[in-house]
C-alpha cells in the first residue's frame, strides 16, 4: 500500500472522463476501481474525493447521471459522457500530451539540445 | 463559460434549499457495492463494511465534502446570517423600525440630492455621441463689457465662421421668437426657438412622432412648418400623434406640425415650439446686433482645442476685414454641456457635501442605536463564542445585521428621496438645466444601495467590534447588565453625539448665512418701489401691426383704457422689466456729439430701454435733473433720452450730461437730446455691486412690437385688477394675447430662485440635521439615565430634591452637545470660506448668525435632554435599589 500514489488534484477529472469513454456509463465505484486498475494498481483513489469530483463535471456539464441498476442487482447511480465531456477528453488529452512532450524534453538525458 | 454554468448551479443549489440531494443514497450505494466485492473475495460481512467505510474515507466526511461542492459555503453561511438577523431584528420591530427610518431619512435626503446632482452634472447630454456637440460664444471686448465673458453671435459672423471652417460638421444658429398660437380658445403667446436648417444635425434628436426639421425647412415659402415641444404637445394637444400633419395657427398664419420633440432633448429647454430661421438677404447682413445663440458638432477627430484655436483665427481675420463691427471680438468654443451646466455646477458641489453631512449624522445615529444594543446581546456572543463561534464569524453576524438594516435603509430612502424630487422637480425646472431628465438610473440606485450600506456597515462597526472583545467569562457571569457598561464604551457614546451635534450646527450656520442673504438681497433698494406694482407683456404680432405708428398707437389707446379703471392709480410700459430673470434687455453702443468719432466696435455700451410717458412715476424713480419723456416726444419732434446718474457720471465725469446730444447705435443715427437725470435702477439682478449705466427713450421716437405693462394699484393686492386690465386690452384687439401676468414682487422673487433654491435646501438639510441630533442626545441619555437608575435612586434616598436630579441629569446630557458646538462653531469658522461666493451682504464669519443658530441647537438640545431627566426624577428609590 505504502508505494501507492494519491491521485494528483486535477489529473483526477481527466481519468474519469478517459474511463467513461473507454467503458461507457458507469457508477462512481466502477469508475475508481477501474482507474486503479488501468494504473495497475499503482495509484490509490480515495473514494471520497471521487464524488465531489463527479459532481463538478456534472455541473460544469461534461458528464450526466441517471439512476440504474449495476450488473449484481444493486440500485447505483450511472454516469456517461456527454457531448461537452467528449470534446472536453480530446482537449483535455490532447494538452496532456503536449504537457508531457515538453517535460519528456526537460527530462530526458542531453542529447535533445 | 463551464465554470459559470457550475458557479450557476451552486448558487441554485445553494438557494433552493428544497432541491433534491441524493448523496447519502449514493454513498450508500457505492459502500454496498465495494461491500459485495469485498465478501466475494472472502471477508466476513462486518470486515467488508469496515474496510469499505475506511476506504470512503468516512460517511459524514465524504458527505460534507460533497455538500460543500454541491452548493456554495460562503453564500450559505452568509444566507444563514441574514435569516438569523432577520429573526433578531423581527424580534426587535421598534429597534429595527427606528434604525432603518433615521438611516433612511439620512439616505432619502441624499439620494435625492443625488438624482439632481446625476442628471444635470453627471450624466451625459441625451443626444448622440453628445461630447461632440460644442457651443460656440463671441468673446466681447473687455472694455466694452467689463465682466462678460462671453456674449450672443450676429448673423453675418457667424455665416462666416460656418463657411471658414471645417473643425465642424455641422454647425447651427437659432433665436428666440414670441409666436402667438391660437388654439381652441384664447391666443396665447409661446416661445419659439427658430433654427437654422443643421440644427437638428448637430443635436440628431430623435422625435417622439414625425421628423425633425432639416434643410429646405427654412426656404421662403416652405417654412411655414413647426415642431411642437413634448410638454406643448400633451398640455395642448392630448399627447395625440395624430397633430403631426395637421395645421396649426401661428401669428395668424397657418403652420404644418412636423415632428414632436422630447422633452429630454428639448433645447432650448423653455422653447415651446421649434420653427424655421429664415434669413432676408439684410438678415445675413447684421454684424454688429449679437442676438443668436450657436450649437456646432465637431469632425470625428478634431479637439475642442483645435476648433478653439481655427475660431480665434477666423475671429482675428473678420476683426481686420470688418474693424468697426468686430474689432476686438473674440470666439469661444465651450462643450454644450459645460455651458448648459457649469453655472449651476459648484451650488450642487455645496449642496452634496452638505446633504453628505447628513448621512454622518444618520450614521452615528444608528452606531448609536446599536451601542445601546451591545450590552444586551453580550450575553447572547458570550454563549456563542463559548460554544466555539471564532471572532470573525461572529463579527459576519453582527455587520449581517448591519447590512440589513442598510438594505432596508437604502430602500426607505428611495422612496424618501423619490417622493421629495417628484414635489420638487417641477418647481426647480425653471432655474436648474436639464431638470427634466432628473430620475432614478442605475446610478441612482448604485449610489443610494451604496451609500445606505457603507454607511450602516461603517456605524455597525464600532459595536461589532466591542462586542467580539468582550471576555466571555465575564459577561457570562454578569446578571442582566445593569451593573453599568464599561467606560469605554461610554465614551464612544459621547464621542457620537458630540459629532451629530458638531455637524448639525454646521449645517445651521450655512442654512443661517444662506437666510440672511435671502433677506439682505430682499432689502435691496432696487431703485424703485416694486409694491403694488401689476406687470404683464404684450406683443404686437407683425401681421397686424406691421407699422410702427400702428404699434404706439395700440399702447397709447391700451394704456389709456387701463388707466381709467377704478383702482388704477397710473400705468406706463417698458420694453424690457427691470430683473426680469428671463428678459435681459438690449444692451447698446452709444456715441456723444462733439467728441472724436469712434467705431461702433469701441463705442461704450450702455442699457436702453424704451418707456412711455408715466413710467418714472408708476415705478417711482426719482428724476434727479431735468424732465420726464412726455406725450409731446412723437417721432417727428426733436428726439430725447434720458440717463441713469451712473451713465451721468461715466459718460460726463466733467460736466453735466443735460443738454448734450448722443447718438444710439443699431437704432438709428438721429441725435437725442438728454433732458433729464434719473436714479439708477437695478437691471440685472439684486446682487451687483455696480448698477448698469442706462439711457432711457421715449416709446414714441423707438417704436417696439413688445411691451412690458406696469400697473400701480391703489392697494394691495394689485392682482385684483389682472381681469379688467386683462379685458381693456381685449376690448381693444380681441385677437391679442397677453403673457407674465405677474406682480412686480413675483418678479423680483424670480430673479432670486436660485438663491432661494439653495437656501431651502440647506434649511431642509440643516431641519433634518438637527432633529437627527436631538434624537441621538436623546437616546444617549435615555440609555444612561436606564443605566444609572440605582444611583439616582441612592441619591434621592439620601435627600436629593428633584430639580437636583434634573440639574445632574440635564447637564450630564449637555456636556457632549456643547463640546459637539463648540467643535461645529470652529469647523463653520473653518470651512466657512467655500460659502463667500454663495453670500450676498453677509460674511461667512457673521457673529450674529453664529450665535442665534448656537441659541437654536441650545434650545433644541435642551428639550431634547428633558424628558430623559425628568424620567430620572420620577425614579422610585425603594423600588430602584431593590432591583438588583
Amino acid at each position: 500500500m505504502s508505494t501507492k500514489t494519491d491521485v494528483w488534484q486535477g489529473t483526477l477529472a481527466l481519468m474519469i472522463l478517459k474511463t467513461l469513454e473507454a467503458l461507457g456509463p458507469n457508477h462512481g465505484y466502477g469508475i475508481a476501481r477501474r482507474i486503479e486498475q488501468t494504473s495497475g494498481n499503482r495509484l490509490l483513489v480515495n473514494y471520497g474525493t471521487l464524488y465531489p469530483a463527479l459532481l463538478k463535471l456534472e455541473q460544469e456539464g461534461y458528464i450526466a447521471s441517471e439512476w440504474g441498476v449495476s450488473d449484481n442487482n444493486r440500485r447505483a447511480k450511472f454516469y456517461r459522457l456527454t457531448r461537452a465531456g467528449r470534446k472536453q477528453v480530446e482537449r483535455a488529452t490532447h494538452e496532456w500530451e503536449e504537457t508531457t512532450a515538453i517535460l519528456a524534453r526537460f527530462l530526458a538525458p542531453d542529447e535533445a539540445s | 463559460m463551464r465554470s459559470l454554468r457550475a458557479w450557476l448551479l451552486r448558487i441554485r443549489a445553494t438557494l433552493s434549499r428544497s432541491a433534491p440531494d441524493d448523496a447519502h443514497e449514493e454513498l450508500t450505494s457505492h459502500l454496498q457495492l465495494h461491500i459485495d466485492d469485498h465478501v466475494r473475495a472472502g471477508l466476513t460481512p462486518d470486515a467488508a463494511r469496515r474496510q469499505a467505510l475506511l476506504a470512503l474515507g468516512g460517511m459524514a466526511a465524504t458527505t460534507d465534502a460533497y455538500h460543500d461542492r454541491r452548493g456554495l459555503p460562503p453564500l450559505e453561511s452568509g444566507l444563514r446570517d441574514a435569516r438569523h438577523a432577520m429573526r433578531i431584528l423581527r424580534k426587535n420591530p421598534a429597534f429595527a423600525l427606528s434604525a432603518i427610518v433615521i438611516l433612511g431619512l439620512g439616505i432619502g435626503a441624499n439620494s435625492a440630492m443625488f438624482s439632481i446632482f446625476n442628471a444635470v452634472v453627471l450624466r451625459p447630454l441625451p443626444f448622440a455621441e453628445p461630447a461632440r456637440i460644442m457651443r460656440v460664444w463671441q468673446v466681447p471686448p473687455p472694455q466694452l463689457f467689463p465682466g462678460r465673458r462671453i456674449f450672443a453671435v450676429s448673423p453675418a459672423n457667424y455665416l462666416d465662421w460656418r463657411a471658414q471652417t471645417d473643425v465642424f460638421d455641422h454647425t447651427a444658429i437659432y433665436g428666440f421668437r414670441r409666436v402667438s398660437l391660437t388654439w381652441q380658445v384664447d391666443p396665447e403667446a409661446l416661445l419659439a426657438a427658430a433654427v437654422s436648417s443643421d440644427f437638428f444635425n448637430v443635436l440628431r434628436v430623435t422625435p417622439l412622432a414625425g421628423r425633425t426639421l432639416g434643410p429646405g425647412d427654412d426656404e421662403p415659402g416652405h417654412a411655414h412648418v413647426v415642431m411642437l415641444g413634448e410638454r406643448l404637445w400633451r398640455t395642448h394637444f392630448g399627447s395625440d400623434p395624430g397633430i403631426v400633419g395637421q395645421p396649426i395657427t401661428l401669428n395668424d398664419e397657418p403652420f404644418t406640425v412636423v415632428g414632436i420633440i422630447p422633452q429630454r432633448q428639448a433645447l432650448p429647454d423653455n422653447a415651446q415650439l421649434w420653427i424655421p430661421l429664415v434669413w432676408t438677404p439684410q438678415d445675413r447682413a447684421v454684424r454688429s446686433n449679437h442676438t443668436y445663440l450657436v450649437i456646432a458638432r465637431l469632425t470625428p477627430g478634431v479637439e475642442v482645442q483645435r476648433a478653439q484655436v481655427e475660431l480665434t483665427t477666423i475671429s482675428q481675420r473678420l476683426a481686420q476685414h470688418y474693424p468697426a463691427d468686430d474689432q476686438g471680438w473674440g470666439a469661444v468654443v465651450l462643450p454644450l454641456q459645460e455651458d448648459l451646466v457649469g453655472a449651476v455646477r459648484p451650488m450642487l458641489v455645496l449642496l452634496l457635501g452638505v446633504v453628505g453631512l447628513v448621512a454622518l449624522i444618520a450614521c452615528a445615529n444608528l452606531a448609536n442605536l446599536l451601542l445601546a444594543r451591545t450590552l444586551g446581546r453580550a450575553k447572547e456572543i458570550a454563549v456563542r463564542t463559548a460554544l466555539g463561534a471564532t471572532r470573525g464569524r461572529i463579527l459576519q453576524q453582527l455587520l449581517t445585521e448591519s447590512l440589513l438594516l442598510g438594505v432596508g435603509a437604502a430602500l426607505v430612502g428611495l422612496l424618501i428621496g423619490q417622493l421629495a424630487l417628484t414635489g420638487l422637480v417641477h418647481s426647480i425646472a425653471q432655474y436648474l438645466p436639464r431638470a427634466a431628465e432628473i430620475s432614478v438610473d442605475s446610478h441612482v440606485l448604485a449610489f443610494t444601495f451604496a451609500l445606505a450600506v457603507a454607511t450602516a456597515l461603517l456605524a455597525g462597526a464600532a459595536p461589532a467590534w466591542r462586542l467580539t472583545r468582550t471576555n466571555p467569562n465575564d459577561a457570562l457571569k454578569q446578571g442582566l447588565g445593569r451593573t453599568g457598561s464599561p467606560s469605554g464604551e461610554h465614551w464612544v457614546r459621547r464621542a457620537f453625539v458630540v459629532t451629530e451635534v458638531a455637524f448639525a450646527l454646521m449645517l445651521l450656520v450655512g442654512a443661517g448665512l444662506l437666510l440672511r442673504t435671502l433677506s439682505h438681497l430682499r432689502a435691496v433698494d432696487p431703485g424703485f418701489d416694486p409694491r403694488n406694482l401689476l406687470t404683464m407683456t404684450v406683443e404686437l404680432p407683425a401681421s397686424r401691426y406691421a407699422r410702427p405708428a400702428q404699434q404706439v398707437r395700440f399702447f397709447d389707446e391700451a394704456l389709456r383704457r387701463i388707466r381709467t379703471i377704478p383702482g388704477v392709480e397710473s400705468a406706463a410700459g417698458i420694453d424690457s422689466l427691470p430683473l426680469d430673470r428671463l428678459d435681459g434687455g438690449s444692451n447698446l453702443p452709444v456715441a456723444i456729439d462733439g467728441r472724436p468719432v469712434r467705431p461702433l466696435s469701441e463705442q461704450p455700451v450702455v442699457a436702453a430701454r424704451v418707456i412711455t410717458p408715466g413710467y418714472l412715476r408708476t415705478v417711482q424713480m426719482k428724476l434727479v435733473t431735468g424732465r420726464d419723456v412726455a406725450v409731446s416726444d412723437v417721432l417727428d419732434r426733436p428726439a430725447v433720452a434720458l440717463v441713469s446718474q451712473s451713465m451721468a457720471r461715466q459718460l460726463w465725469p466733467n460736466d453735466s450730461p443735460m443738454g448734450k446730444r448722443l447718438r444710439i447705435g443699431l437704432i438709428s443715427n438721429v441725435p437725442r437730446e438728454v433732458v433729464g437725470i434719473v436714479n439708477d435702477v437695478k437691471l440685472a439682478s439684486l446682487d451687483v455691486h455696480d448698477v448698469e449705466a442706462t439711457v432711457y427713450l421715449p416709446l414714441a421716437q423707438v417704436p417696439t412690437p413688445f411691451l412690458s405693462l406696469v400697473v400701480r394699484a391703489t392697494d394691495n393686492p394689485p392682482e385684483r385688477l389682472t381681469p379688467a386690465v386683462i379685458q381693456s386690452i381685449r376690448g381693444l384687439d380681441p385677437g391679442q394675447p397677453v403673457r407674465n401676468v405677474l406682480t412686480m414682487d413675483d418678479v423680483i422673487g424670480g430673479s432670486l430662485e436660485r438663491q432661494r433654491f439653495a437656501m431651502r435646501l440647506v434649511t431642509t438639510f440643516a431641519g433634518l440635521a438637527l432633529a437627527l441630533a436631538a434624537v441621538g442626545i436623546y437616546s444617549v441619555l435615555s440609555y444612561t439615565v436606564s443605566q444609572r437608575v440605582r444611583e439616582i435612586g441612592i441619591r434621592l434616598a439620601l435627600g436629593a430634591s428633584t430639580r437636583d436630579v434634573l440639574q445632574l441629569v440635564m447637564l450630564d446630557g449637555l456636556k457632549p452637545t456643547f463640546l459637539g458646538m463648540g467643535i461645529g462653531l470652529l469647523g463653520a469658522w473653518a470651512l466657512g470660506g467655500a460659502l463667500n461666493r454663495f453670500l450676498f451682504g453677509v460674511r461667512a464669519h457673521d457673529l450674529m448668525t453664529l450665535s442665534a443658530v448656537s441659541l437654536i441647537a441650545l434650545a433644541v438640545s435642551v428639550i431634547a435632554t428633558f424628558t430623559p431627566a425628568l424620567r430620572a426624577t420620577r425614579v422610585e428609590p425603594s423600588l430602584a435599589l431593590r432591583s438588583e
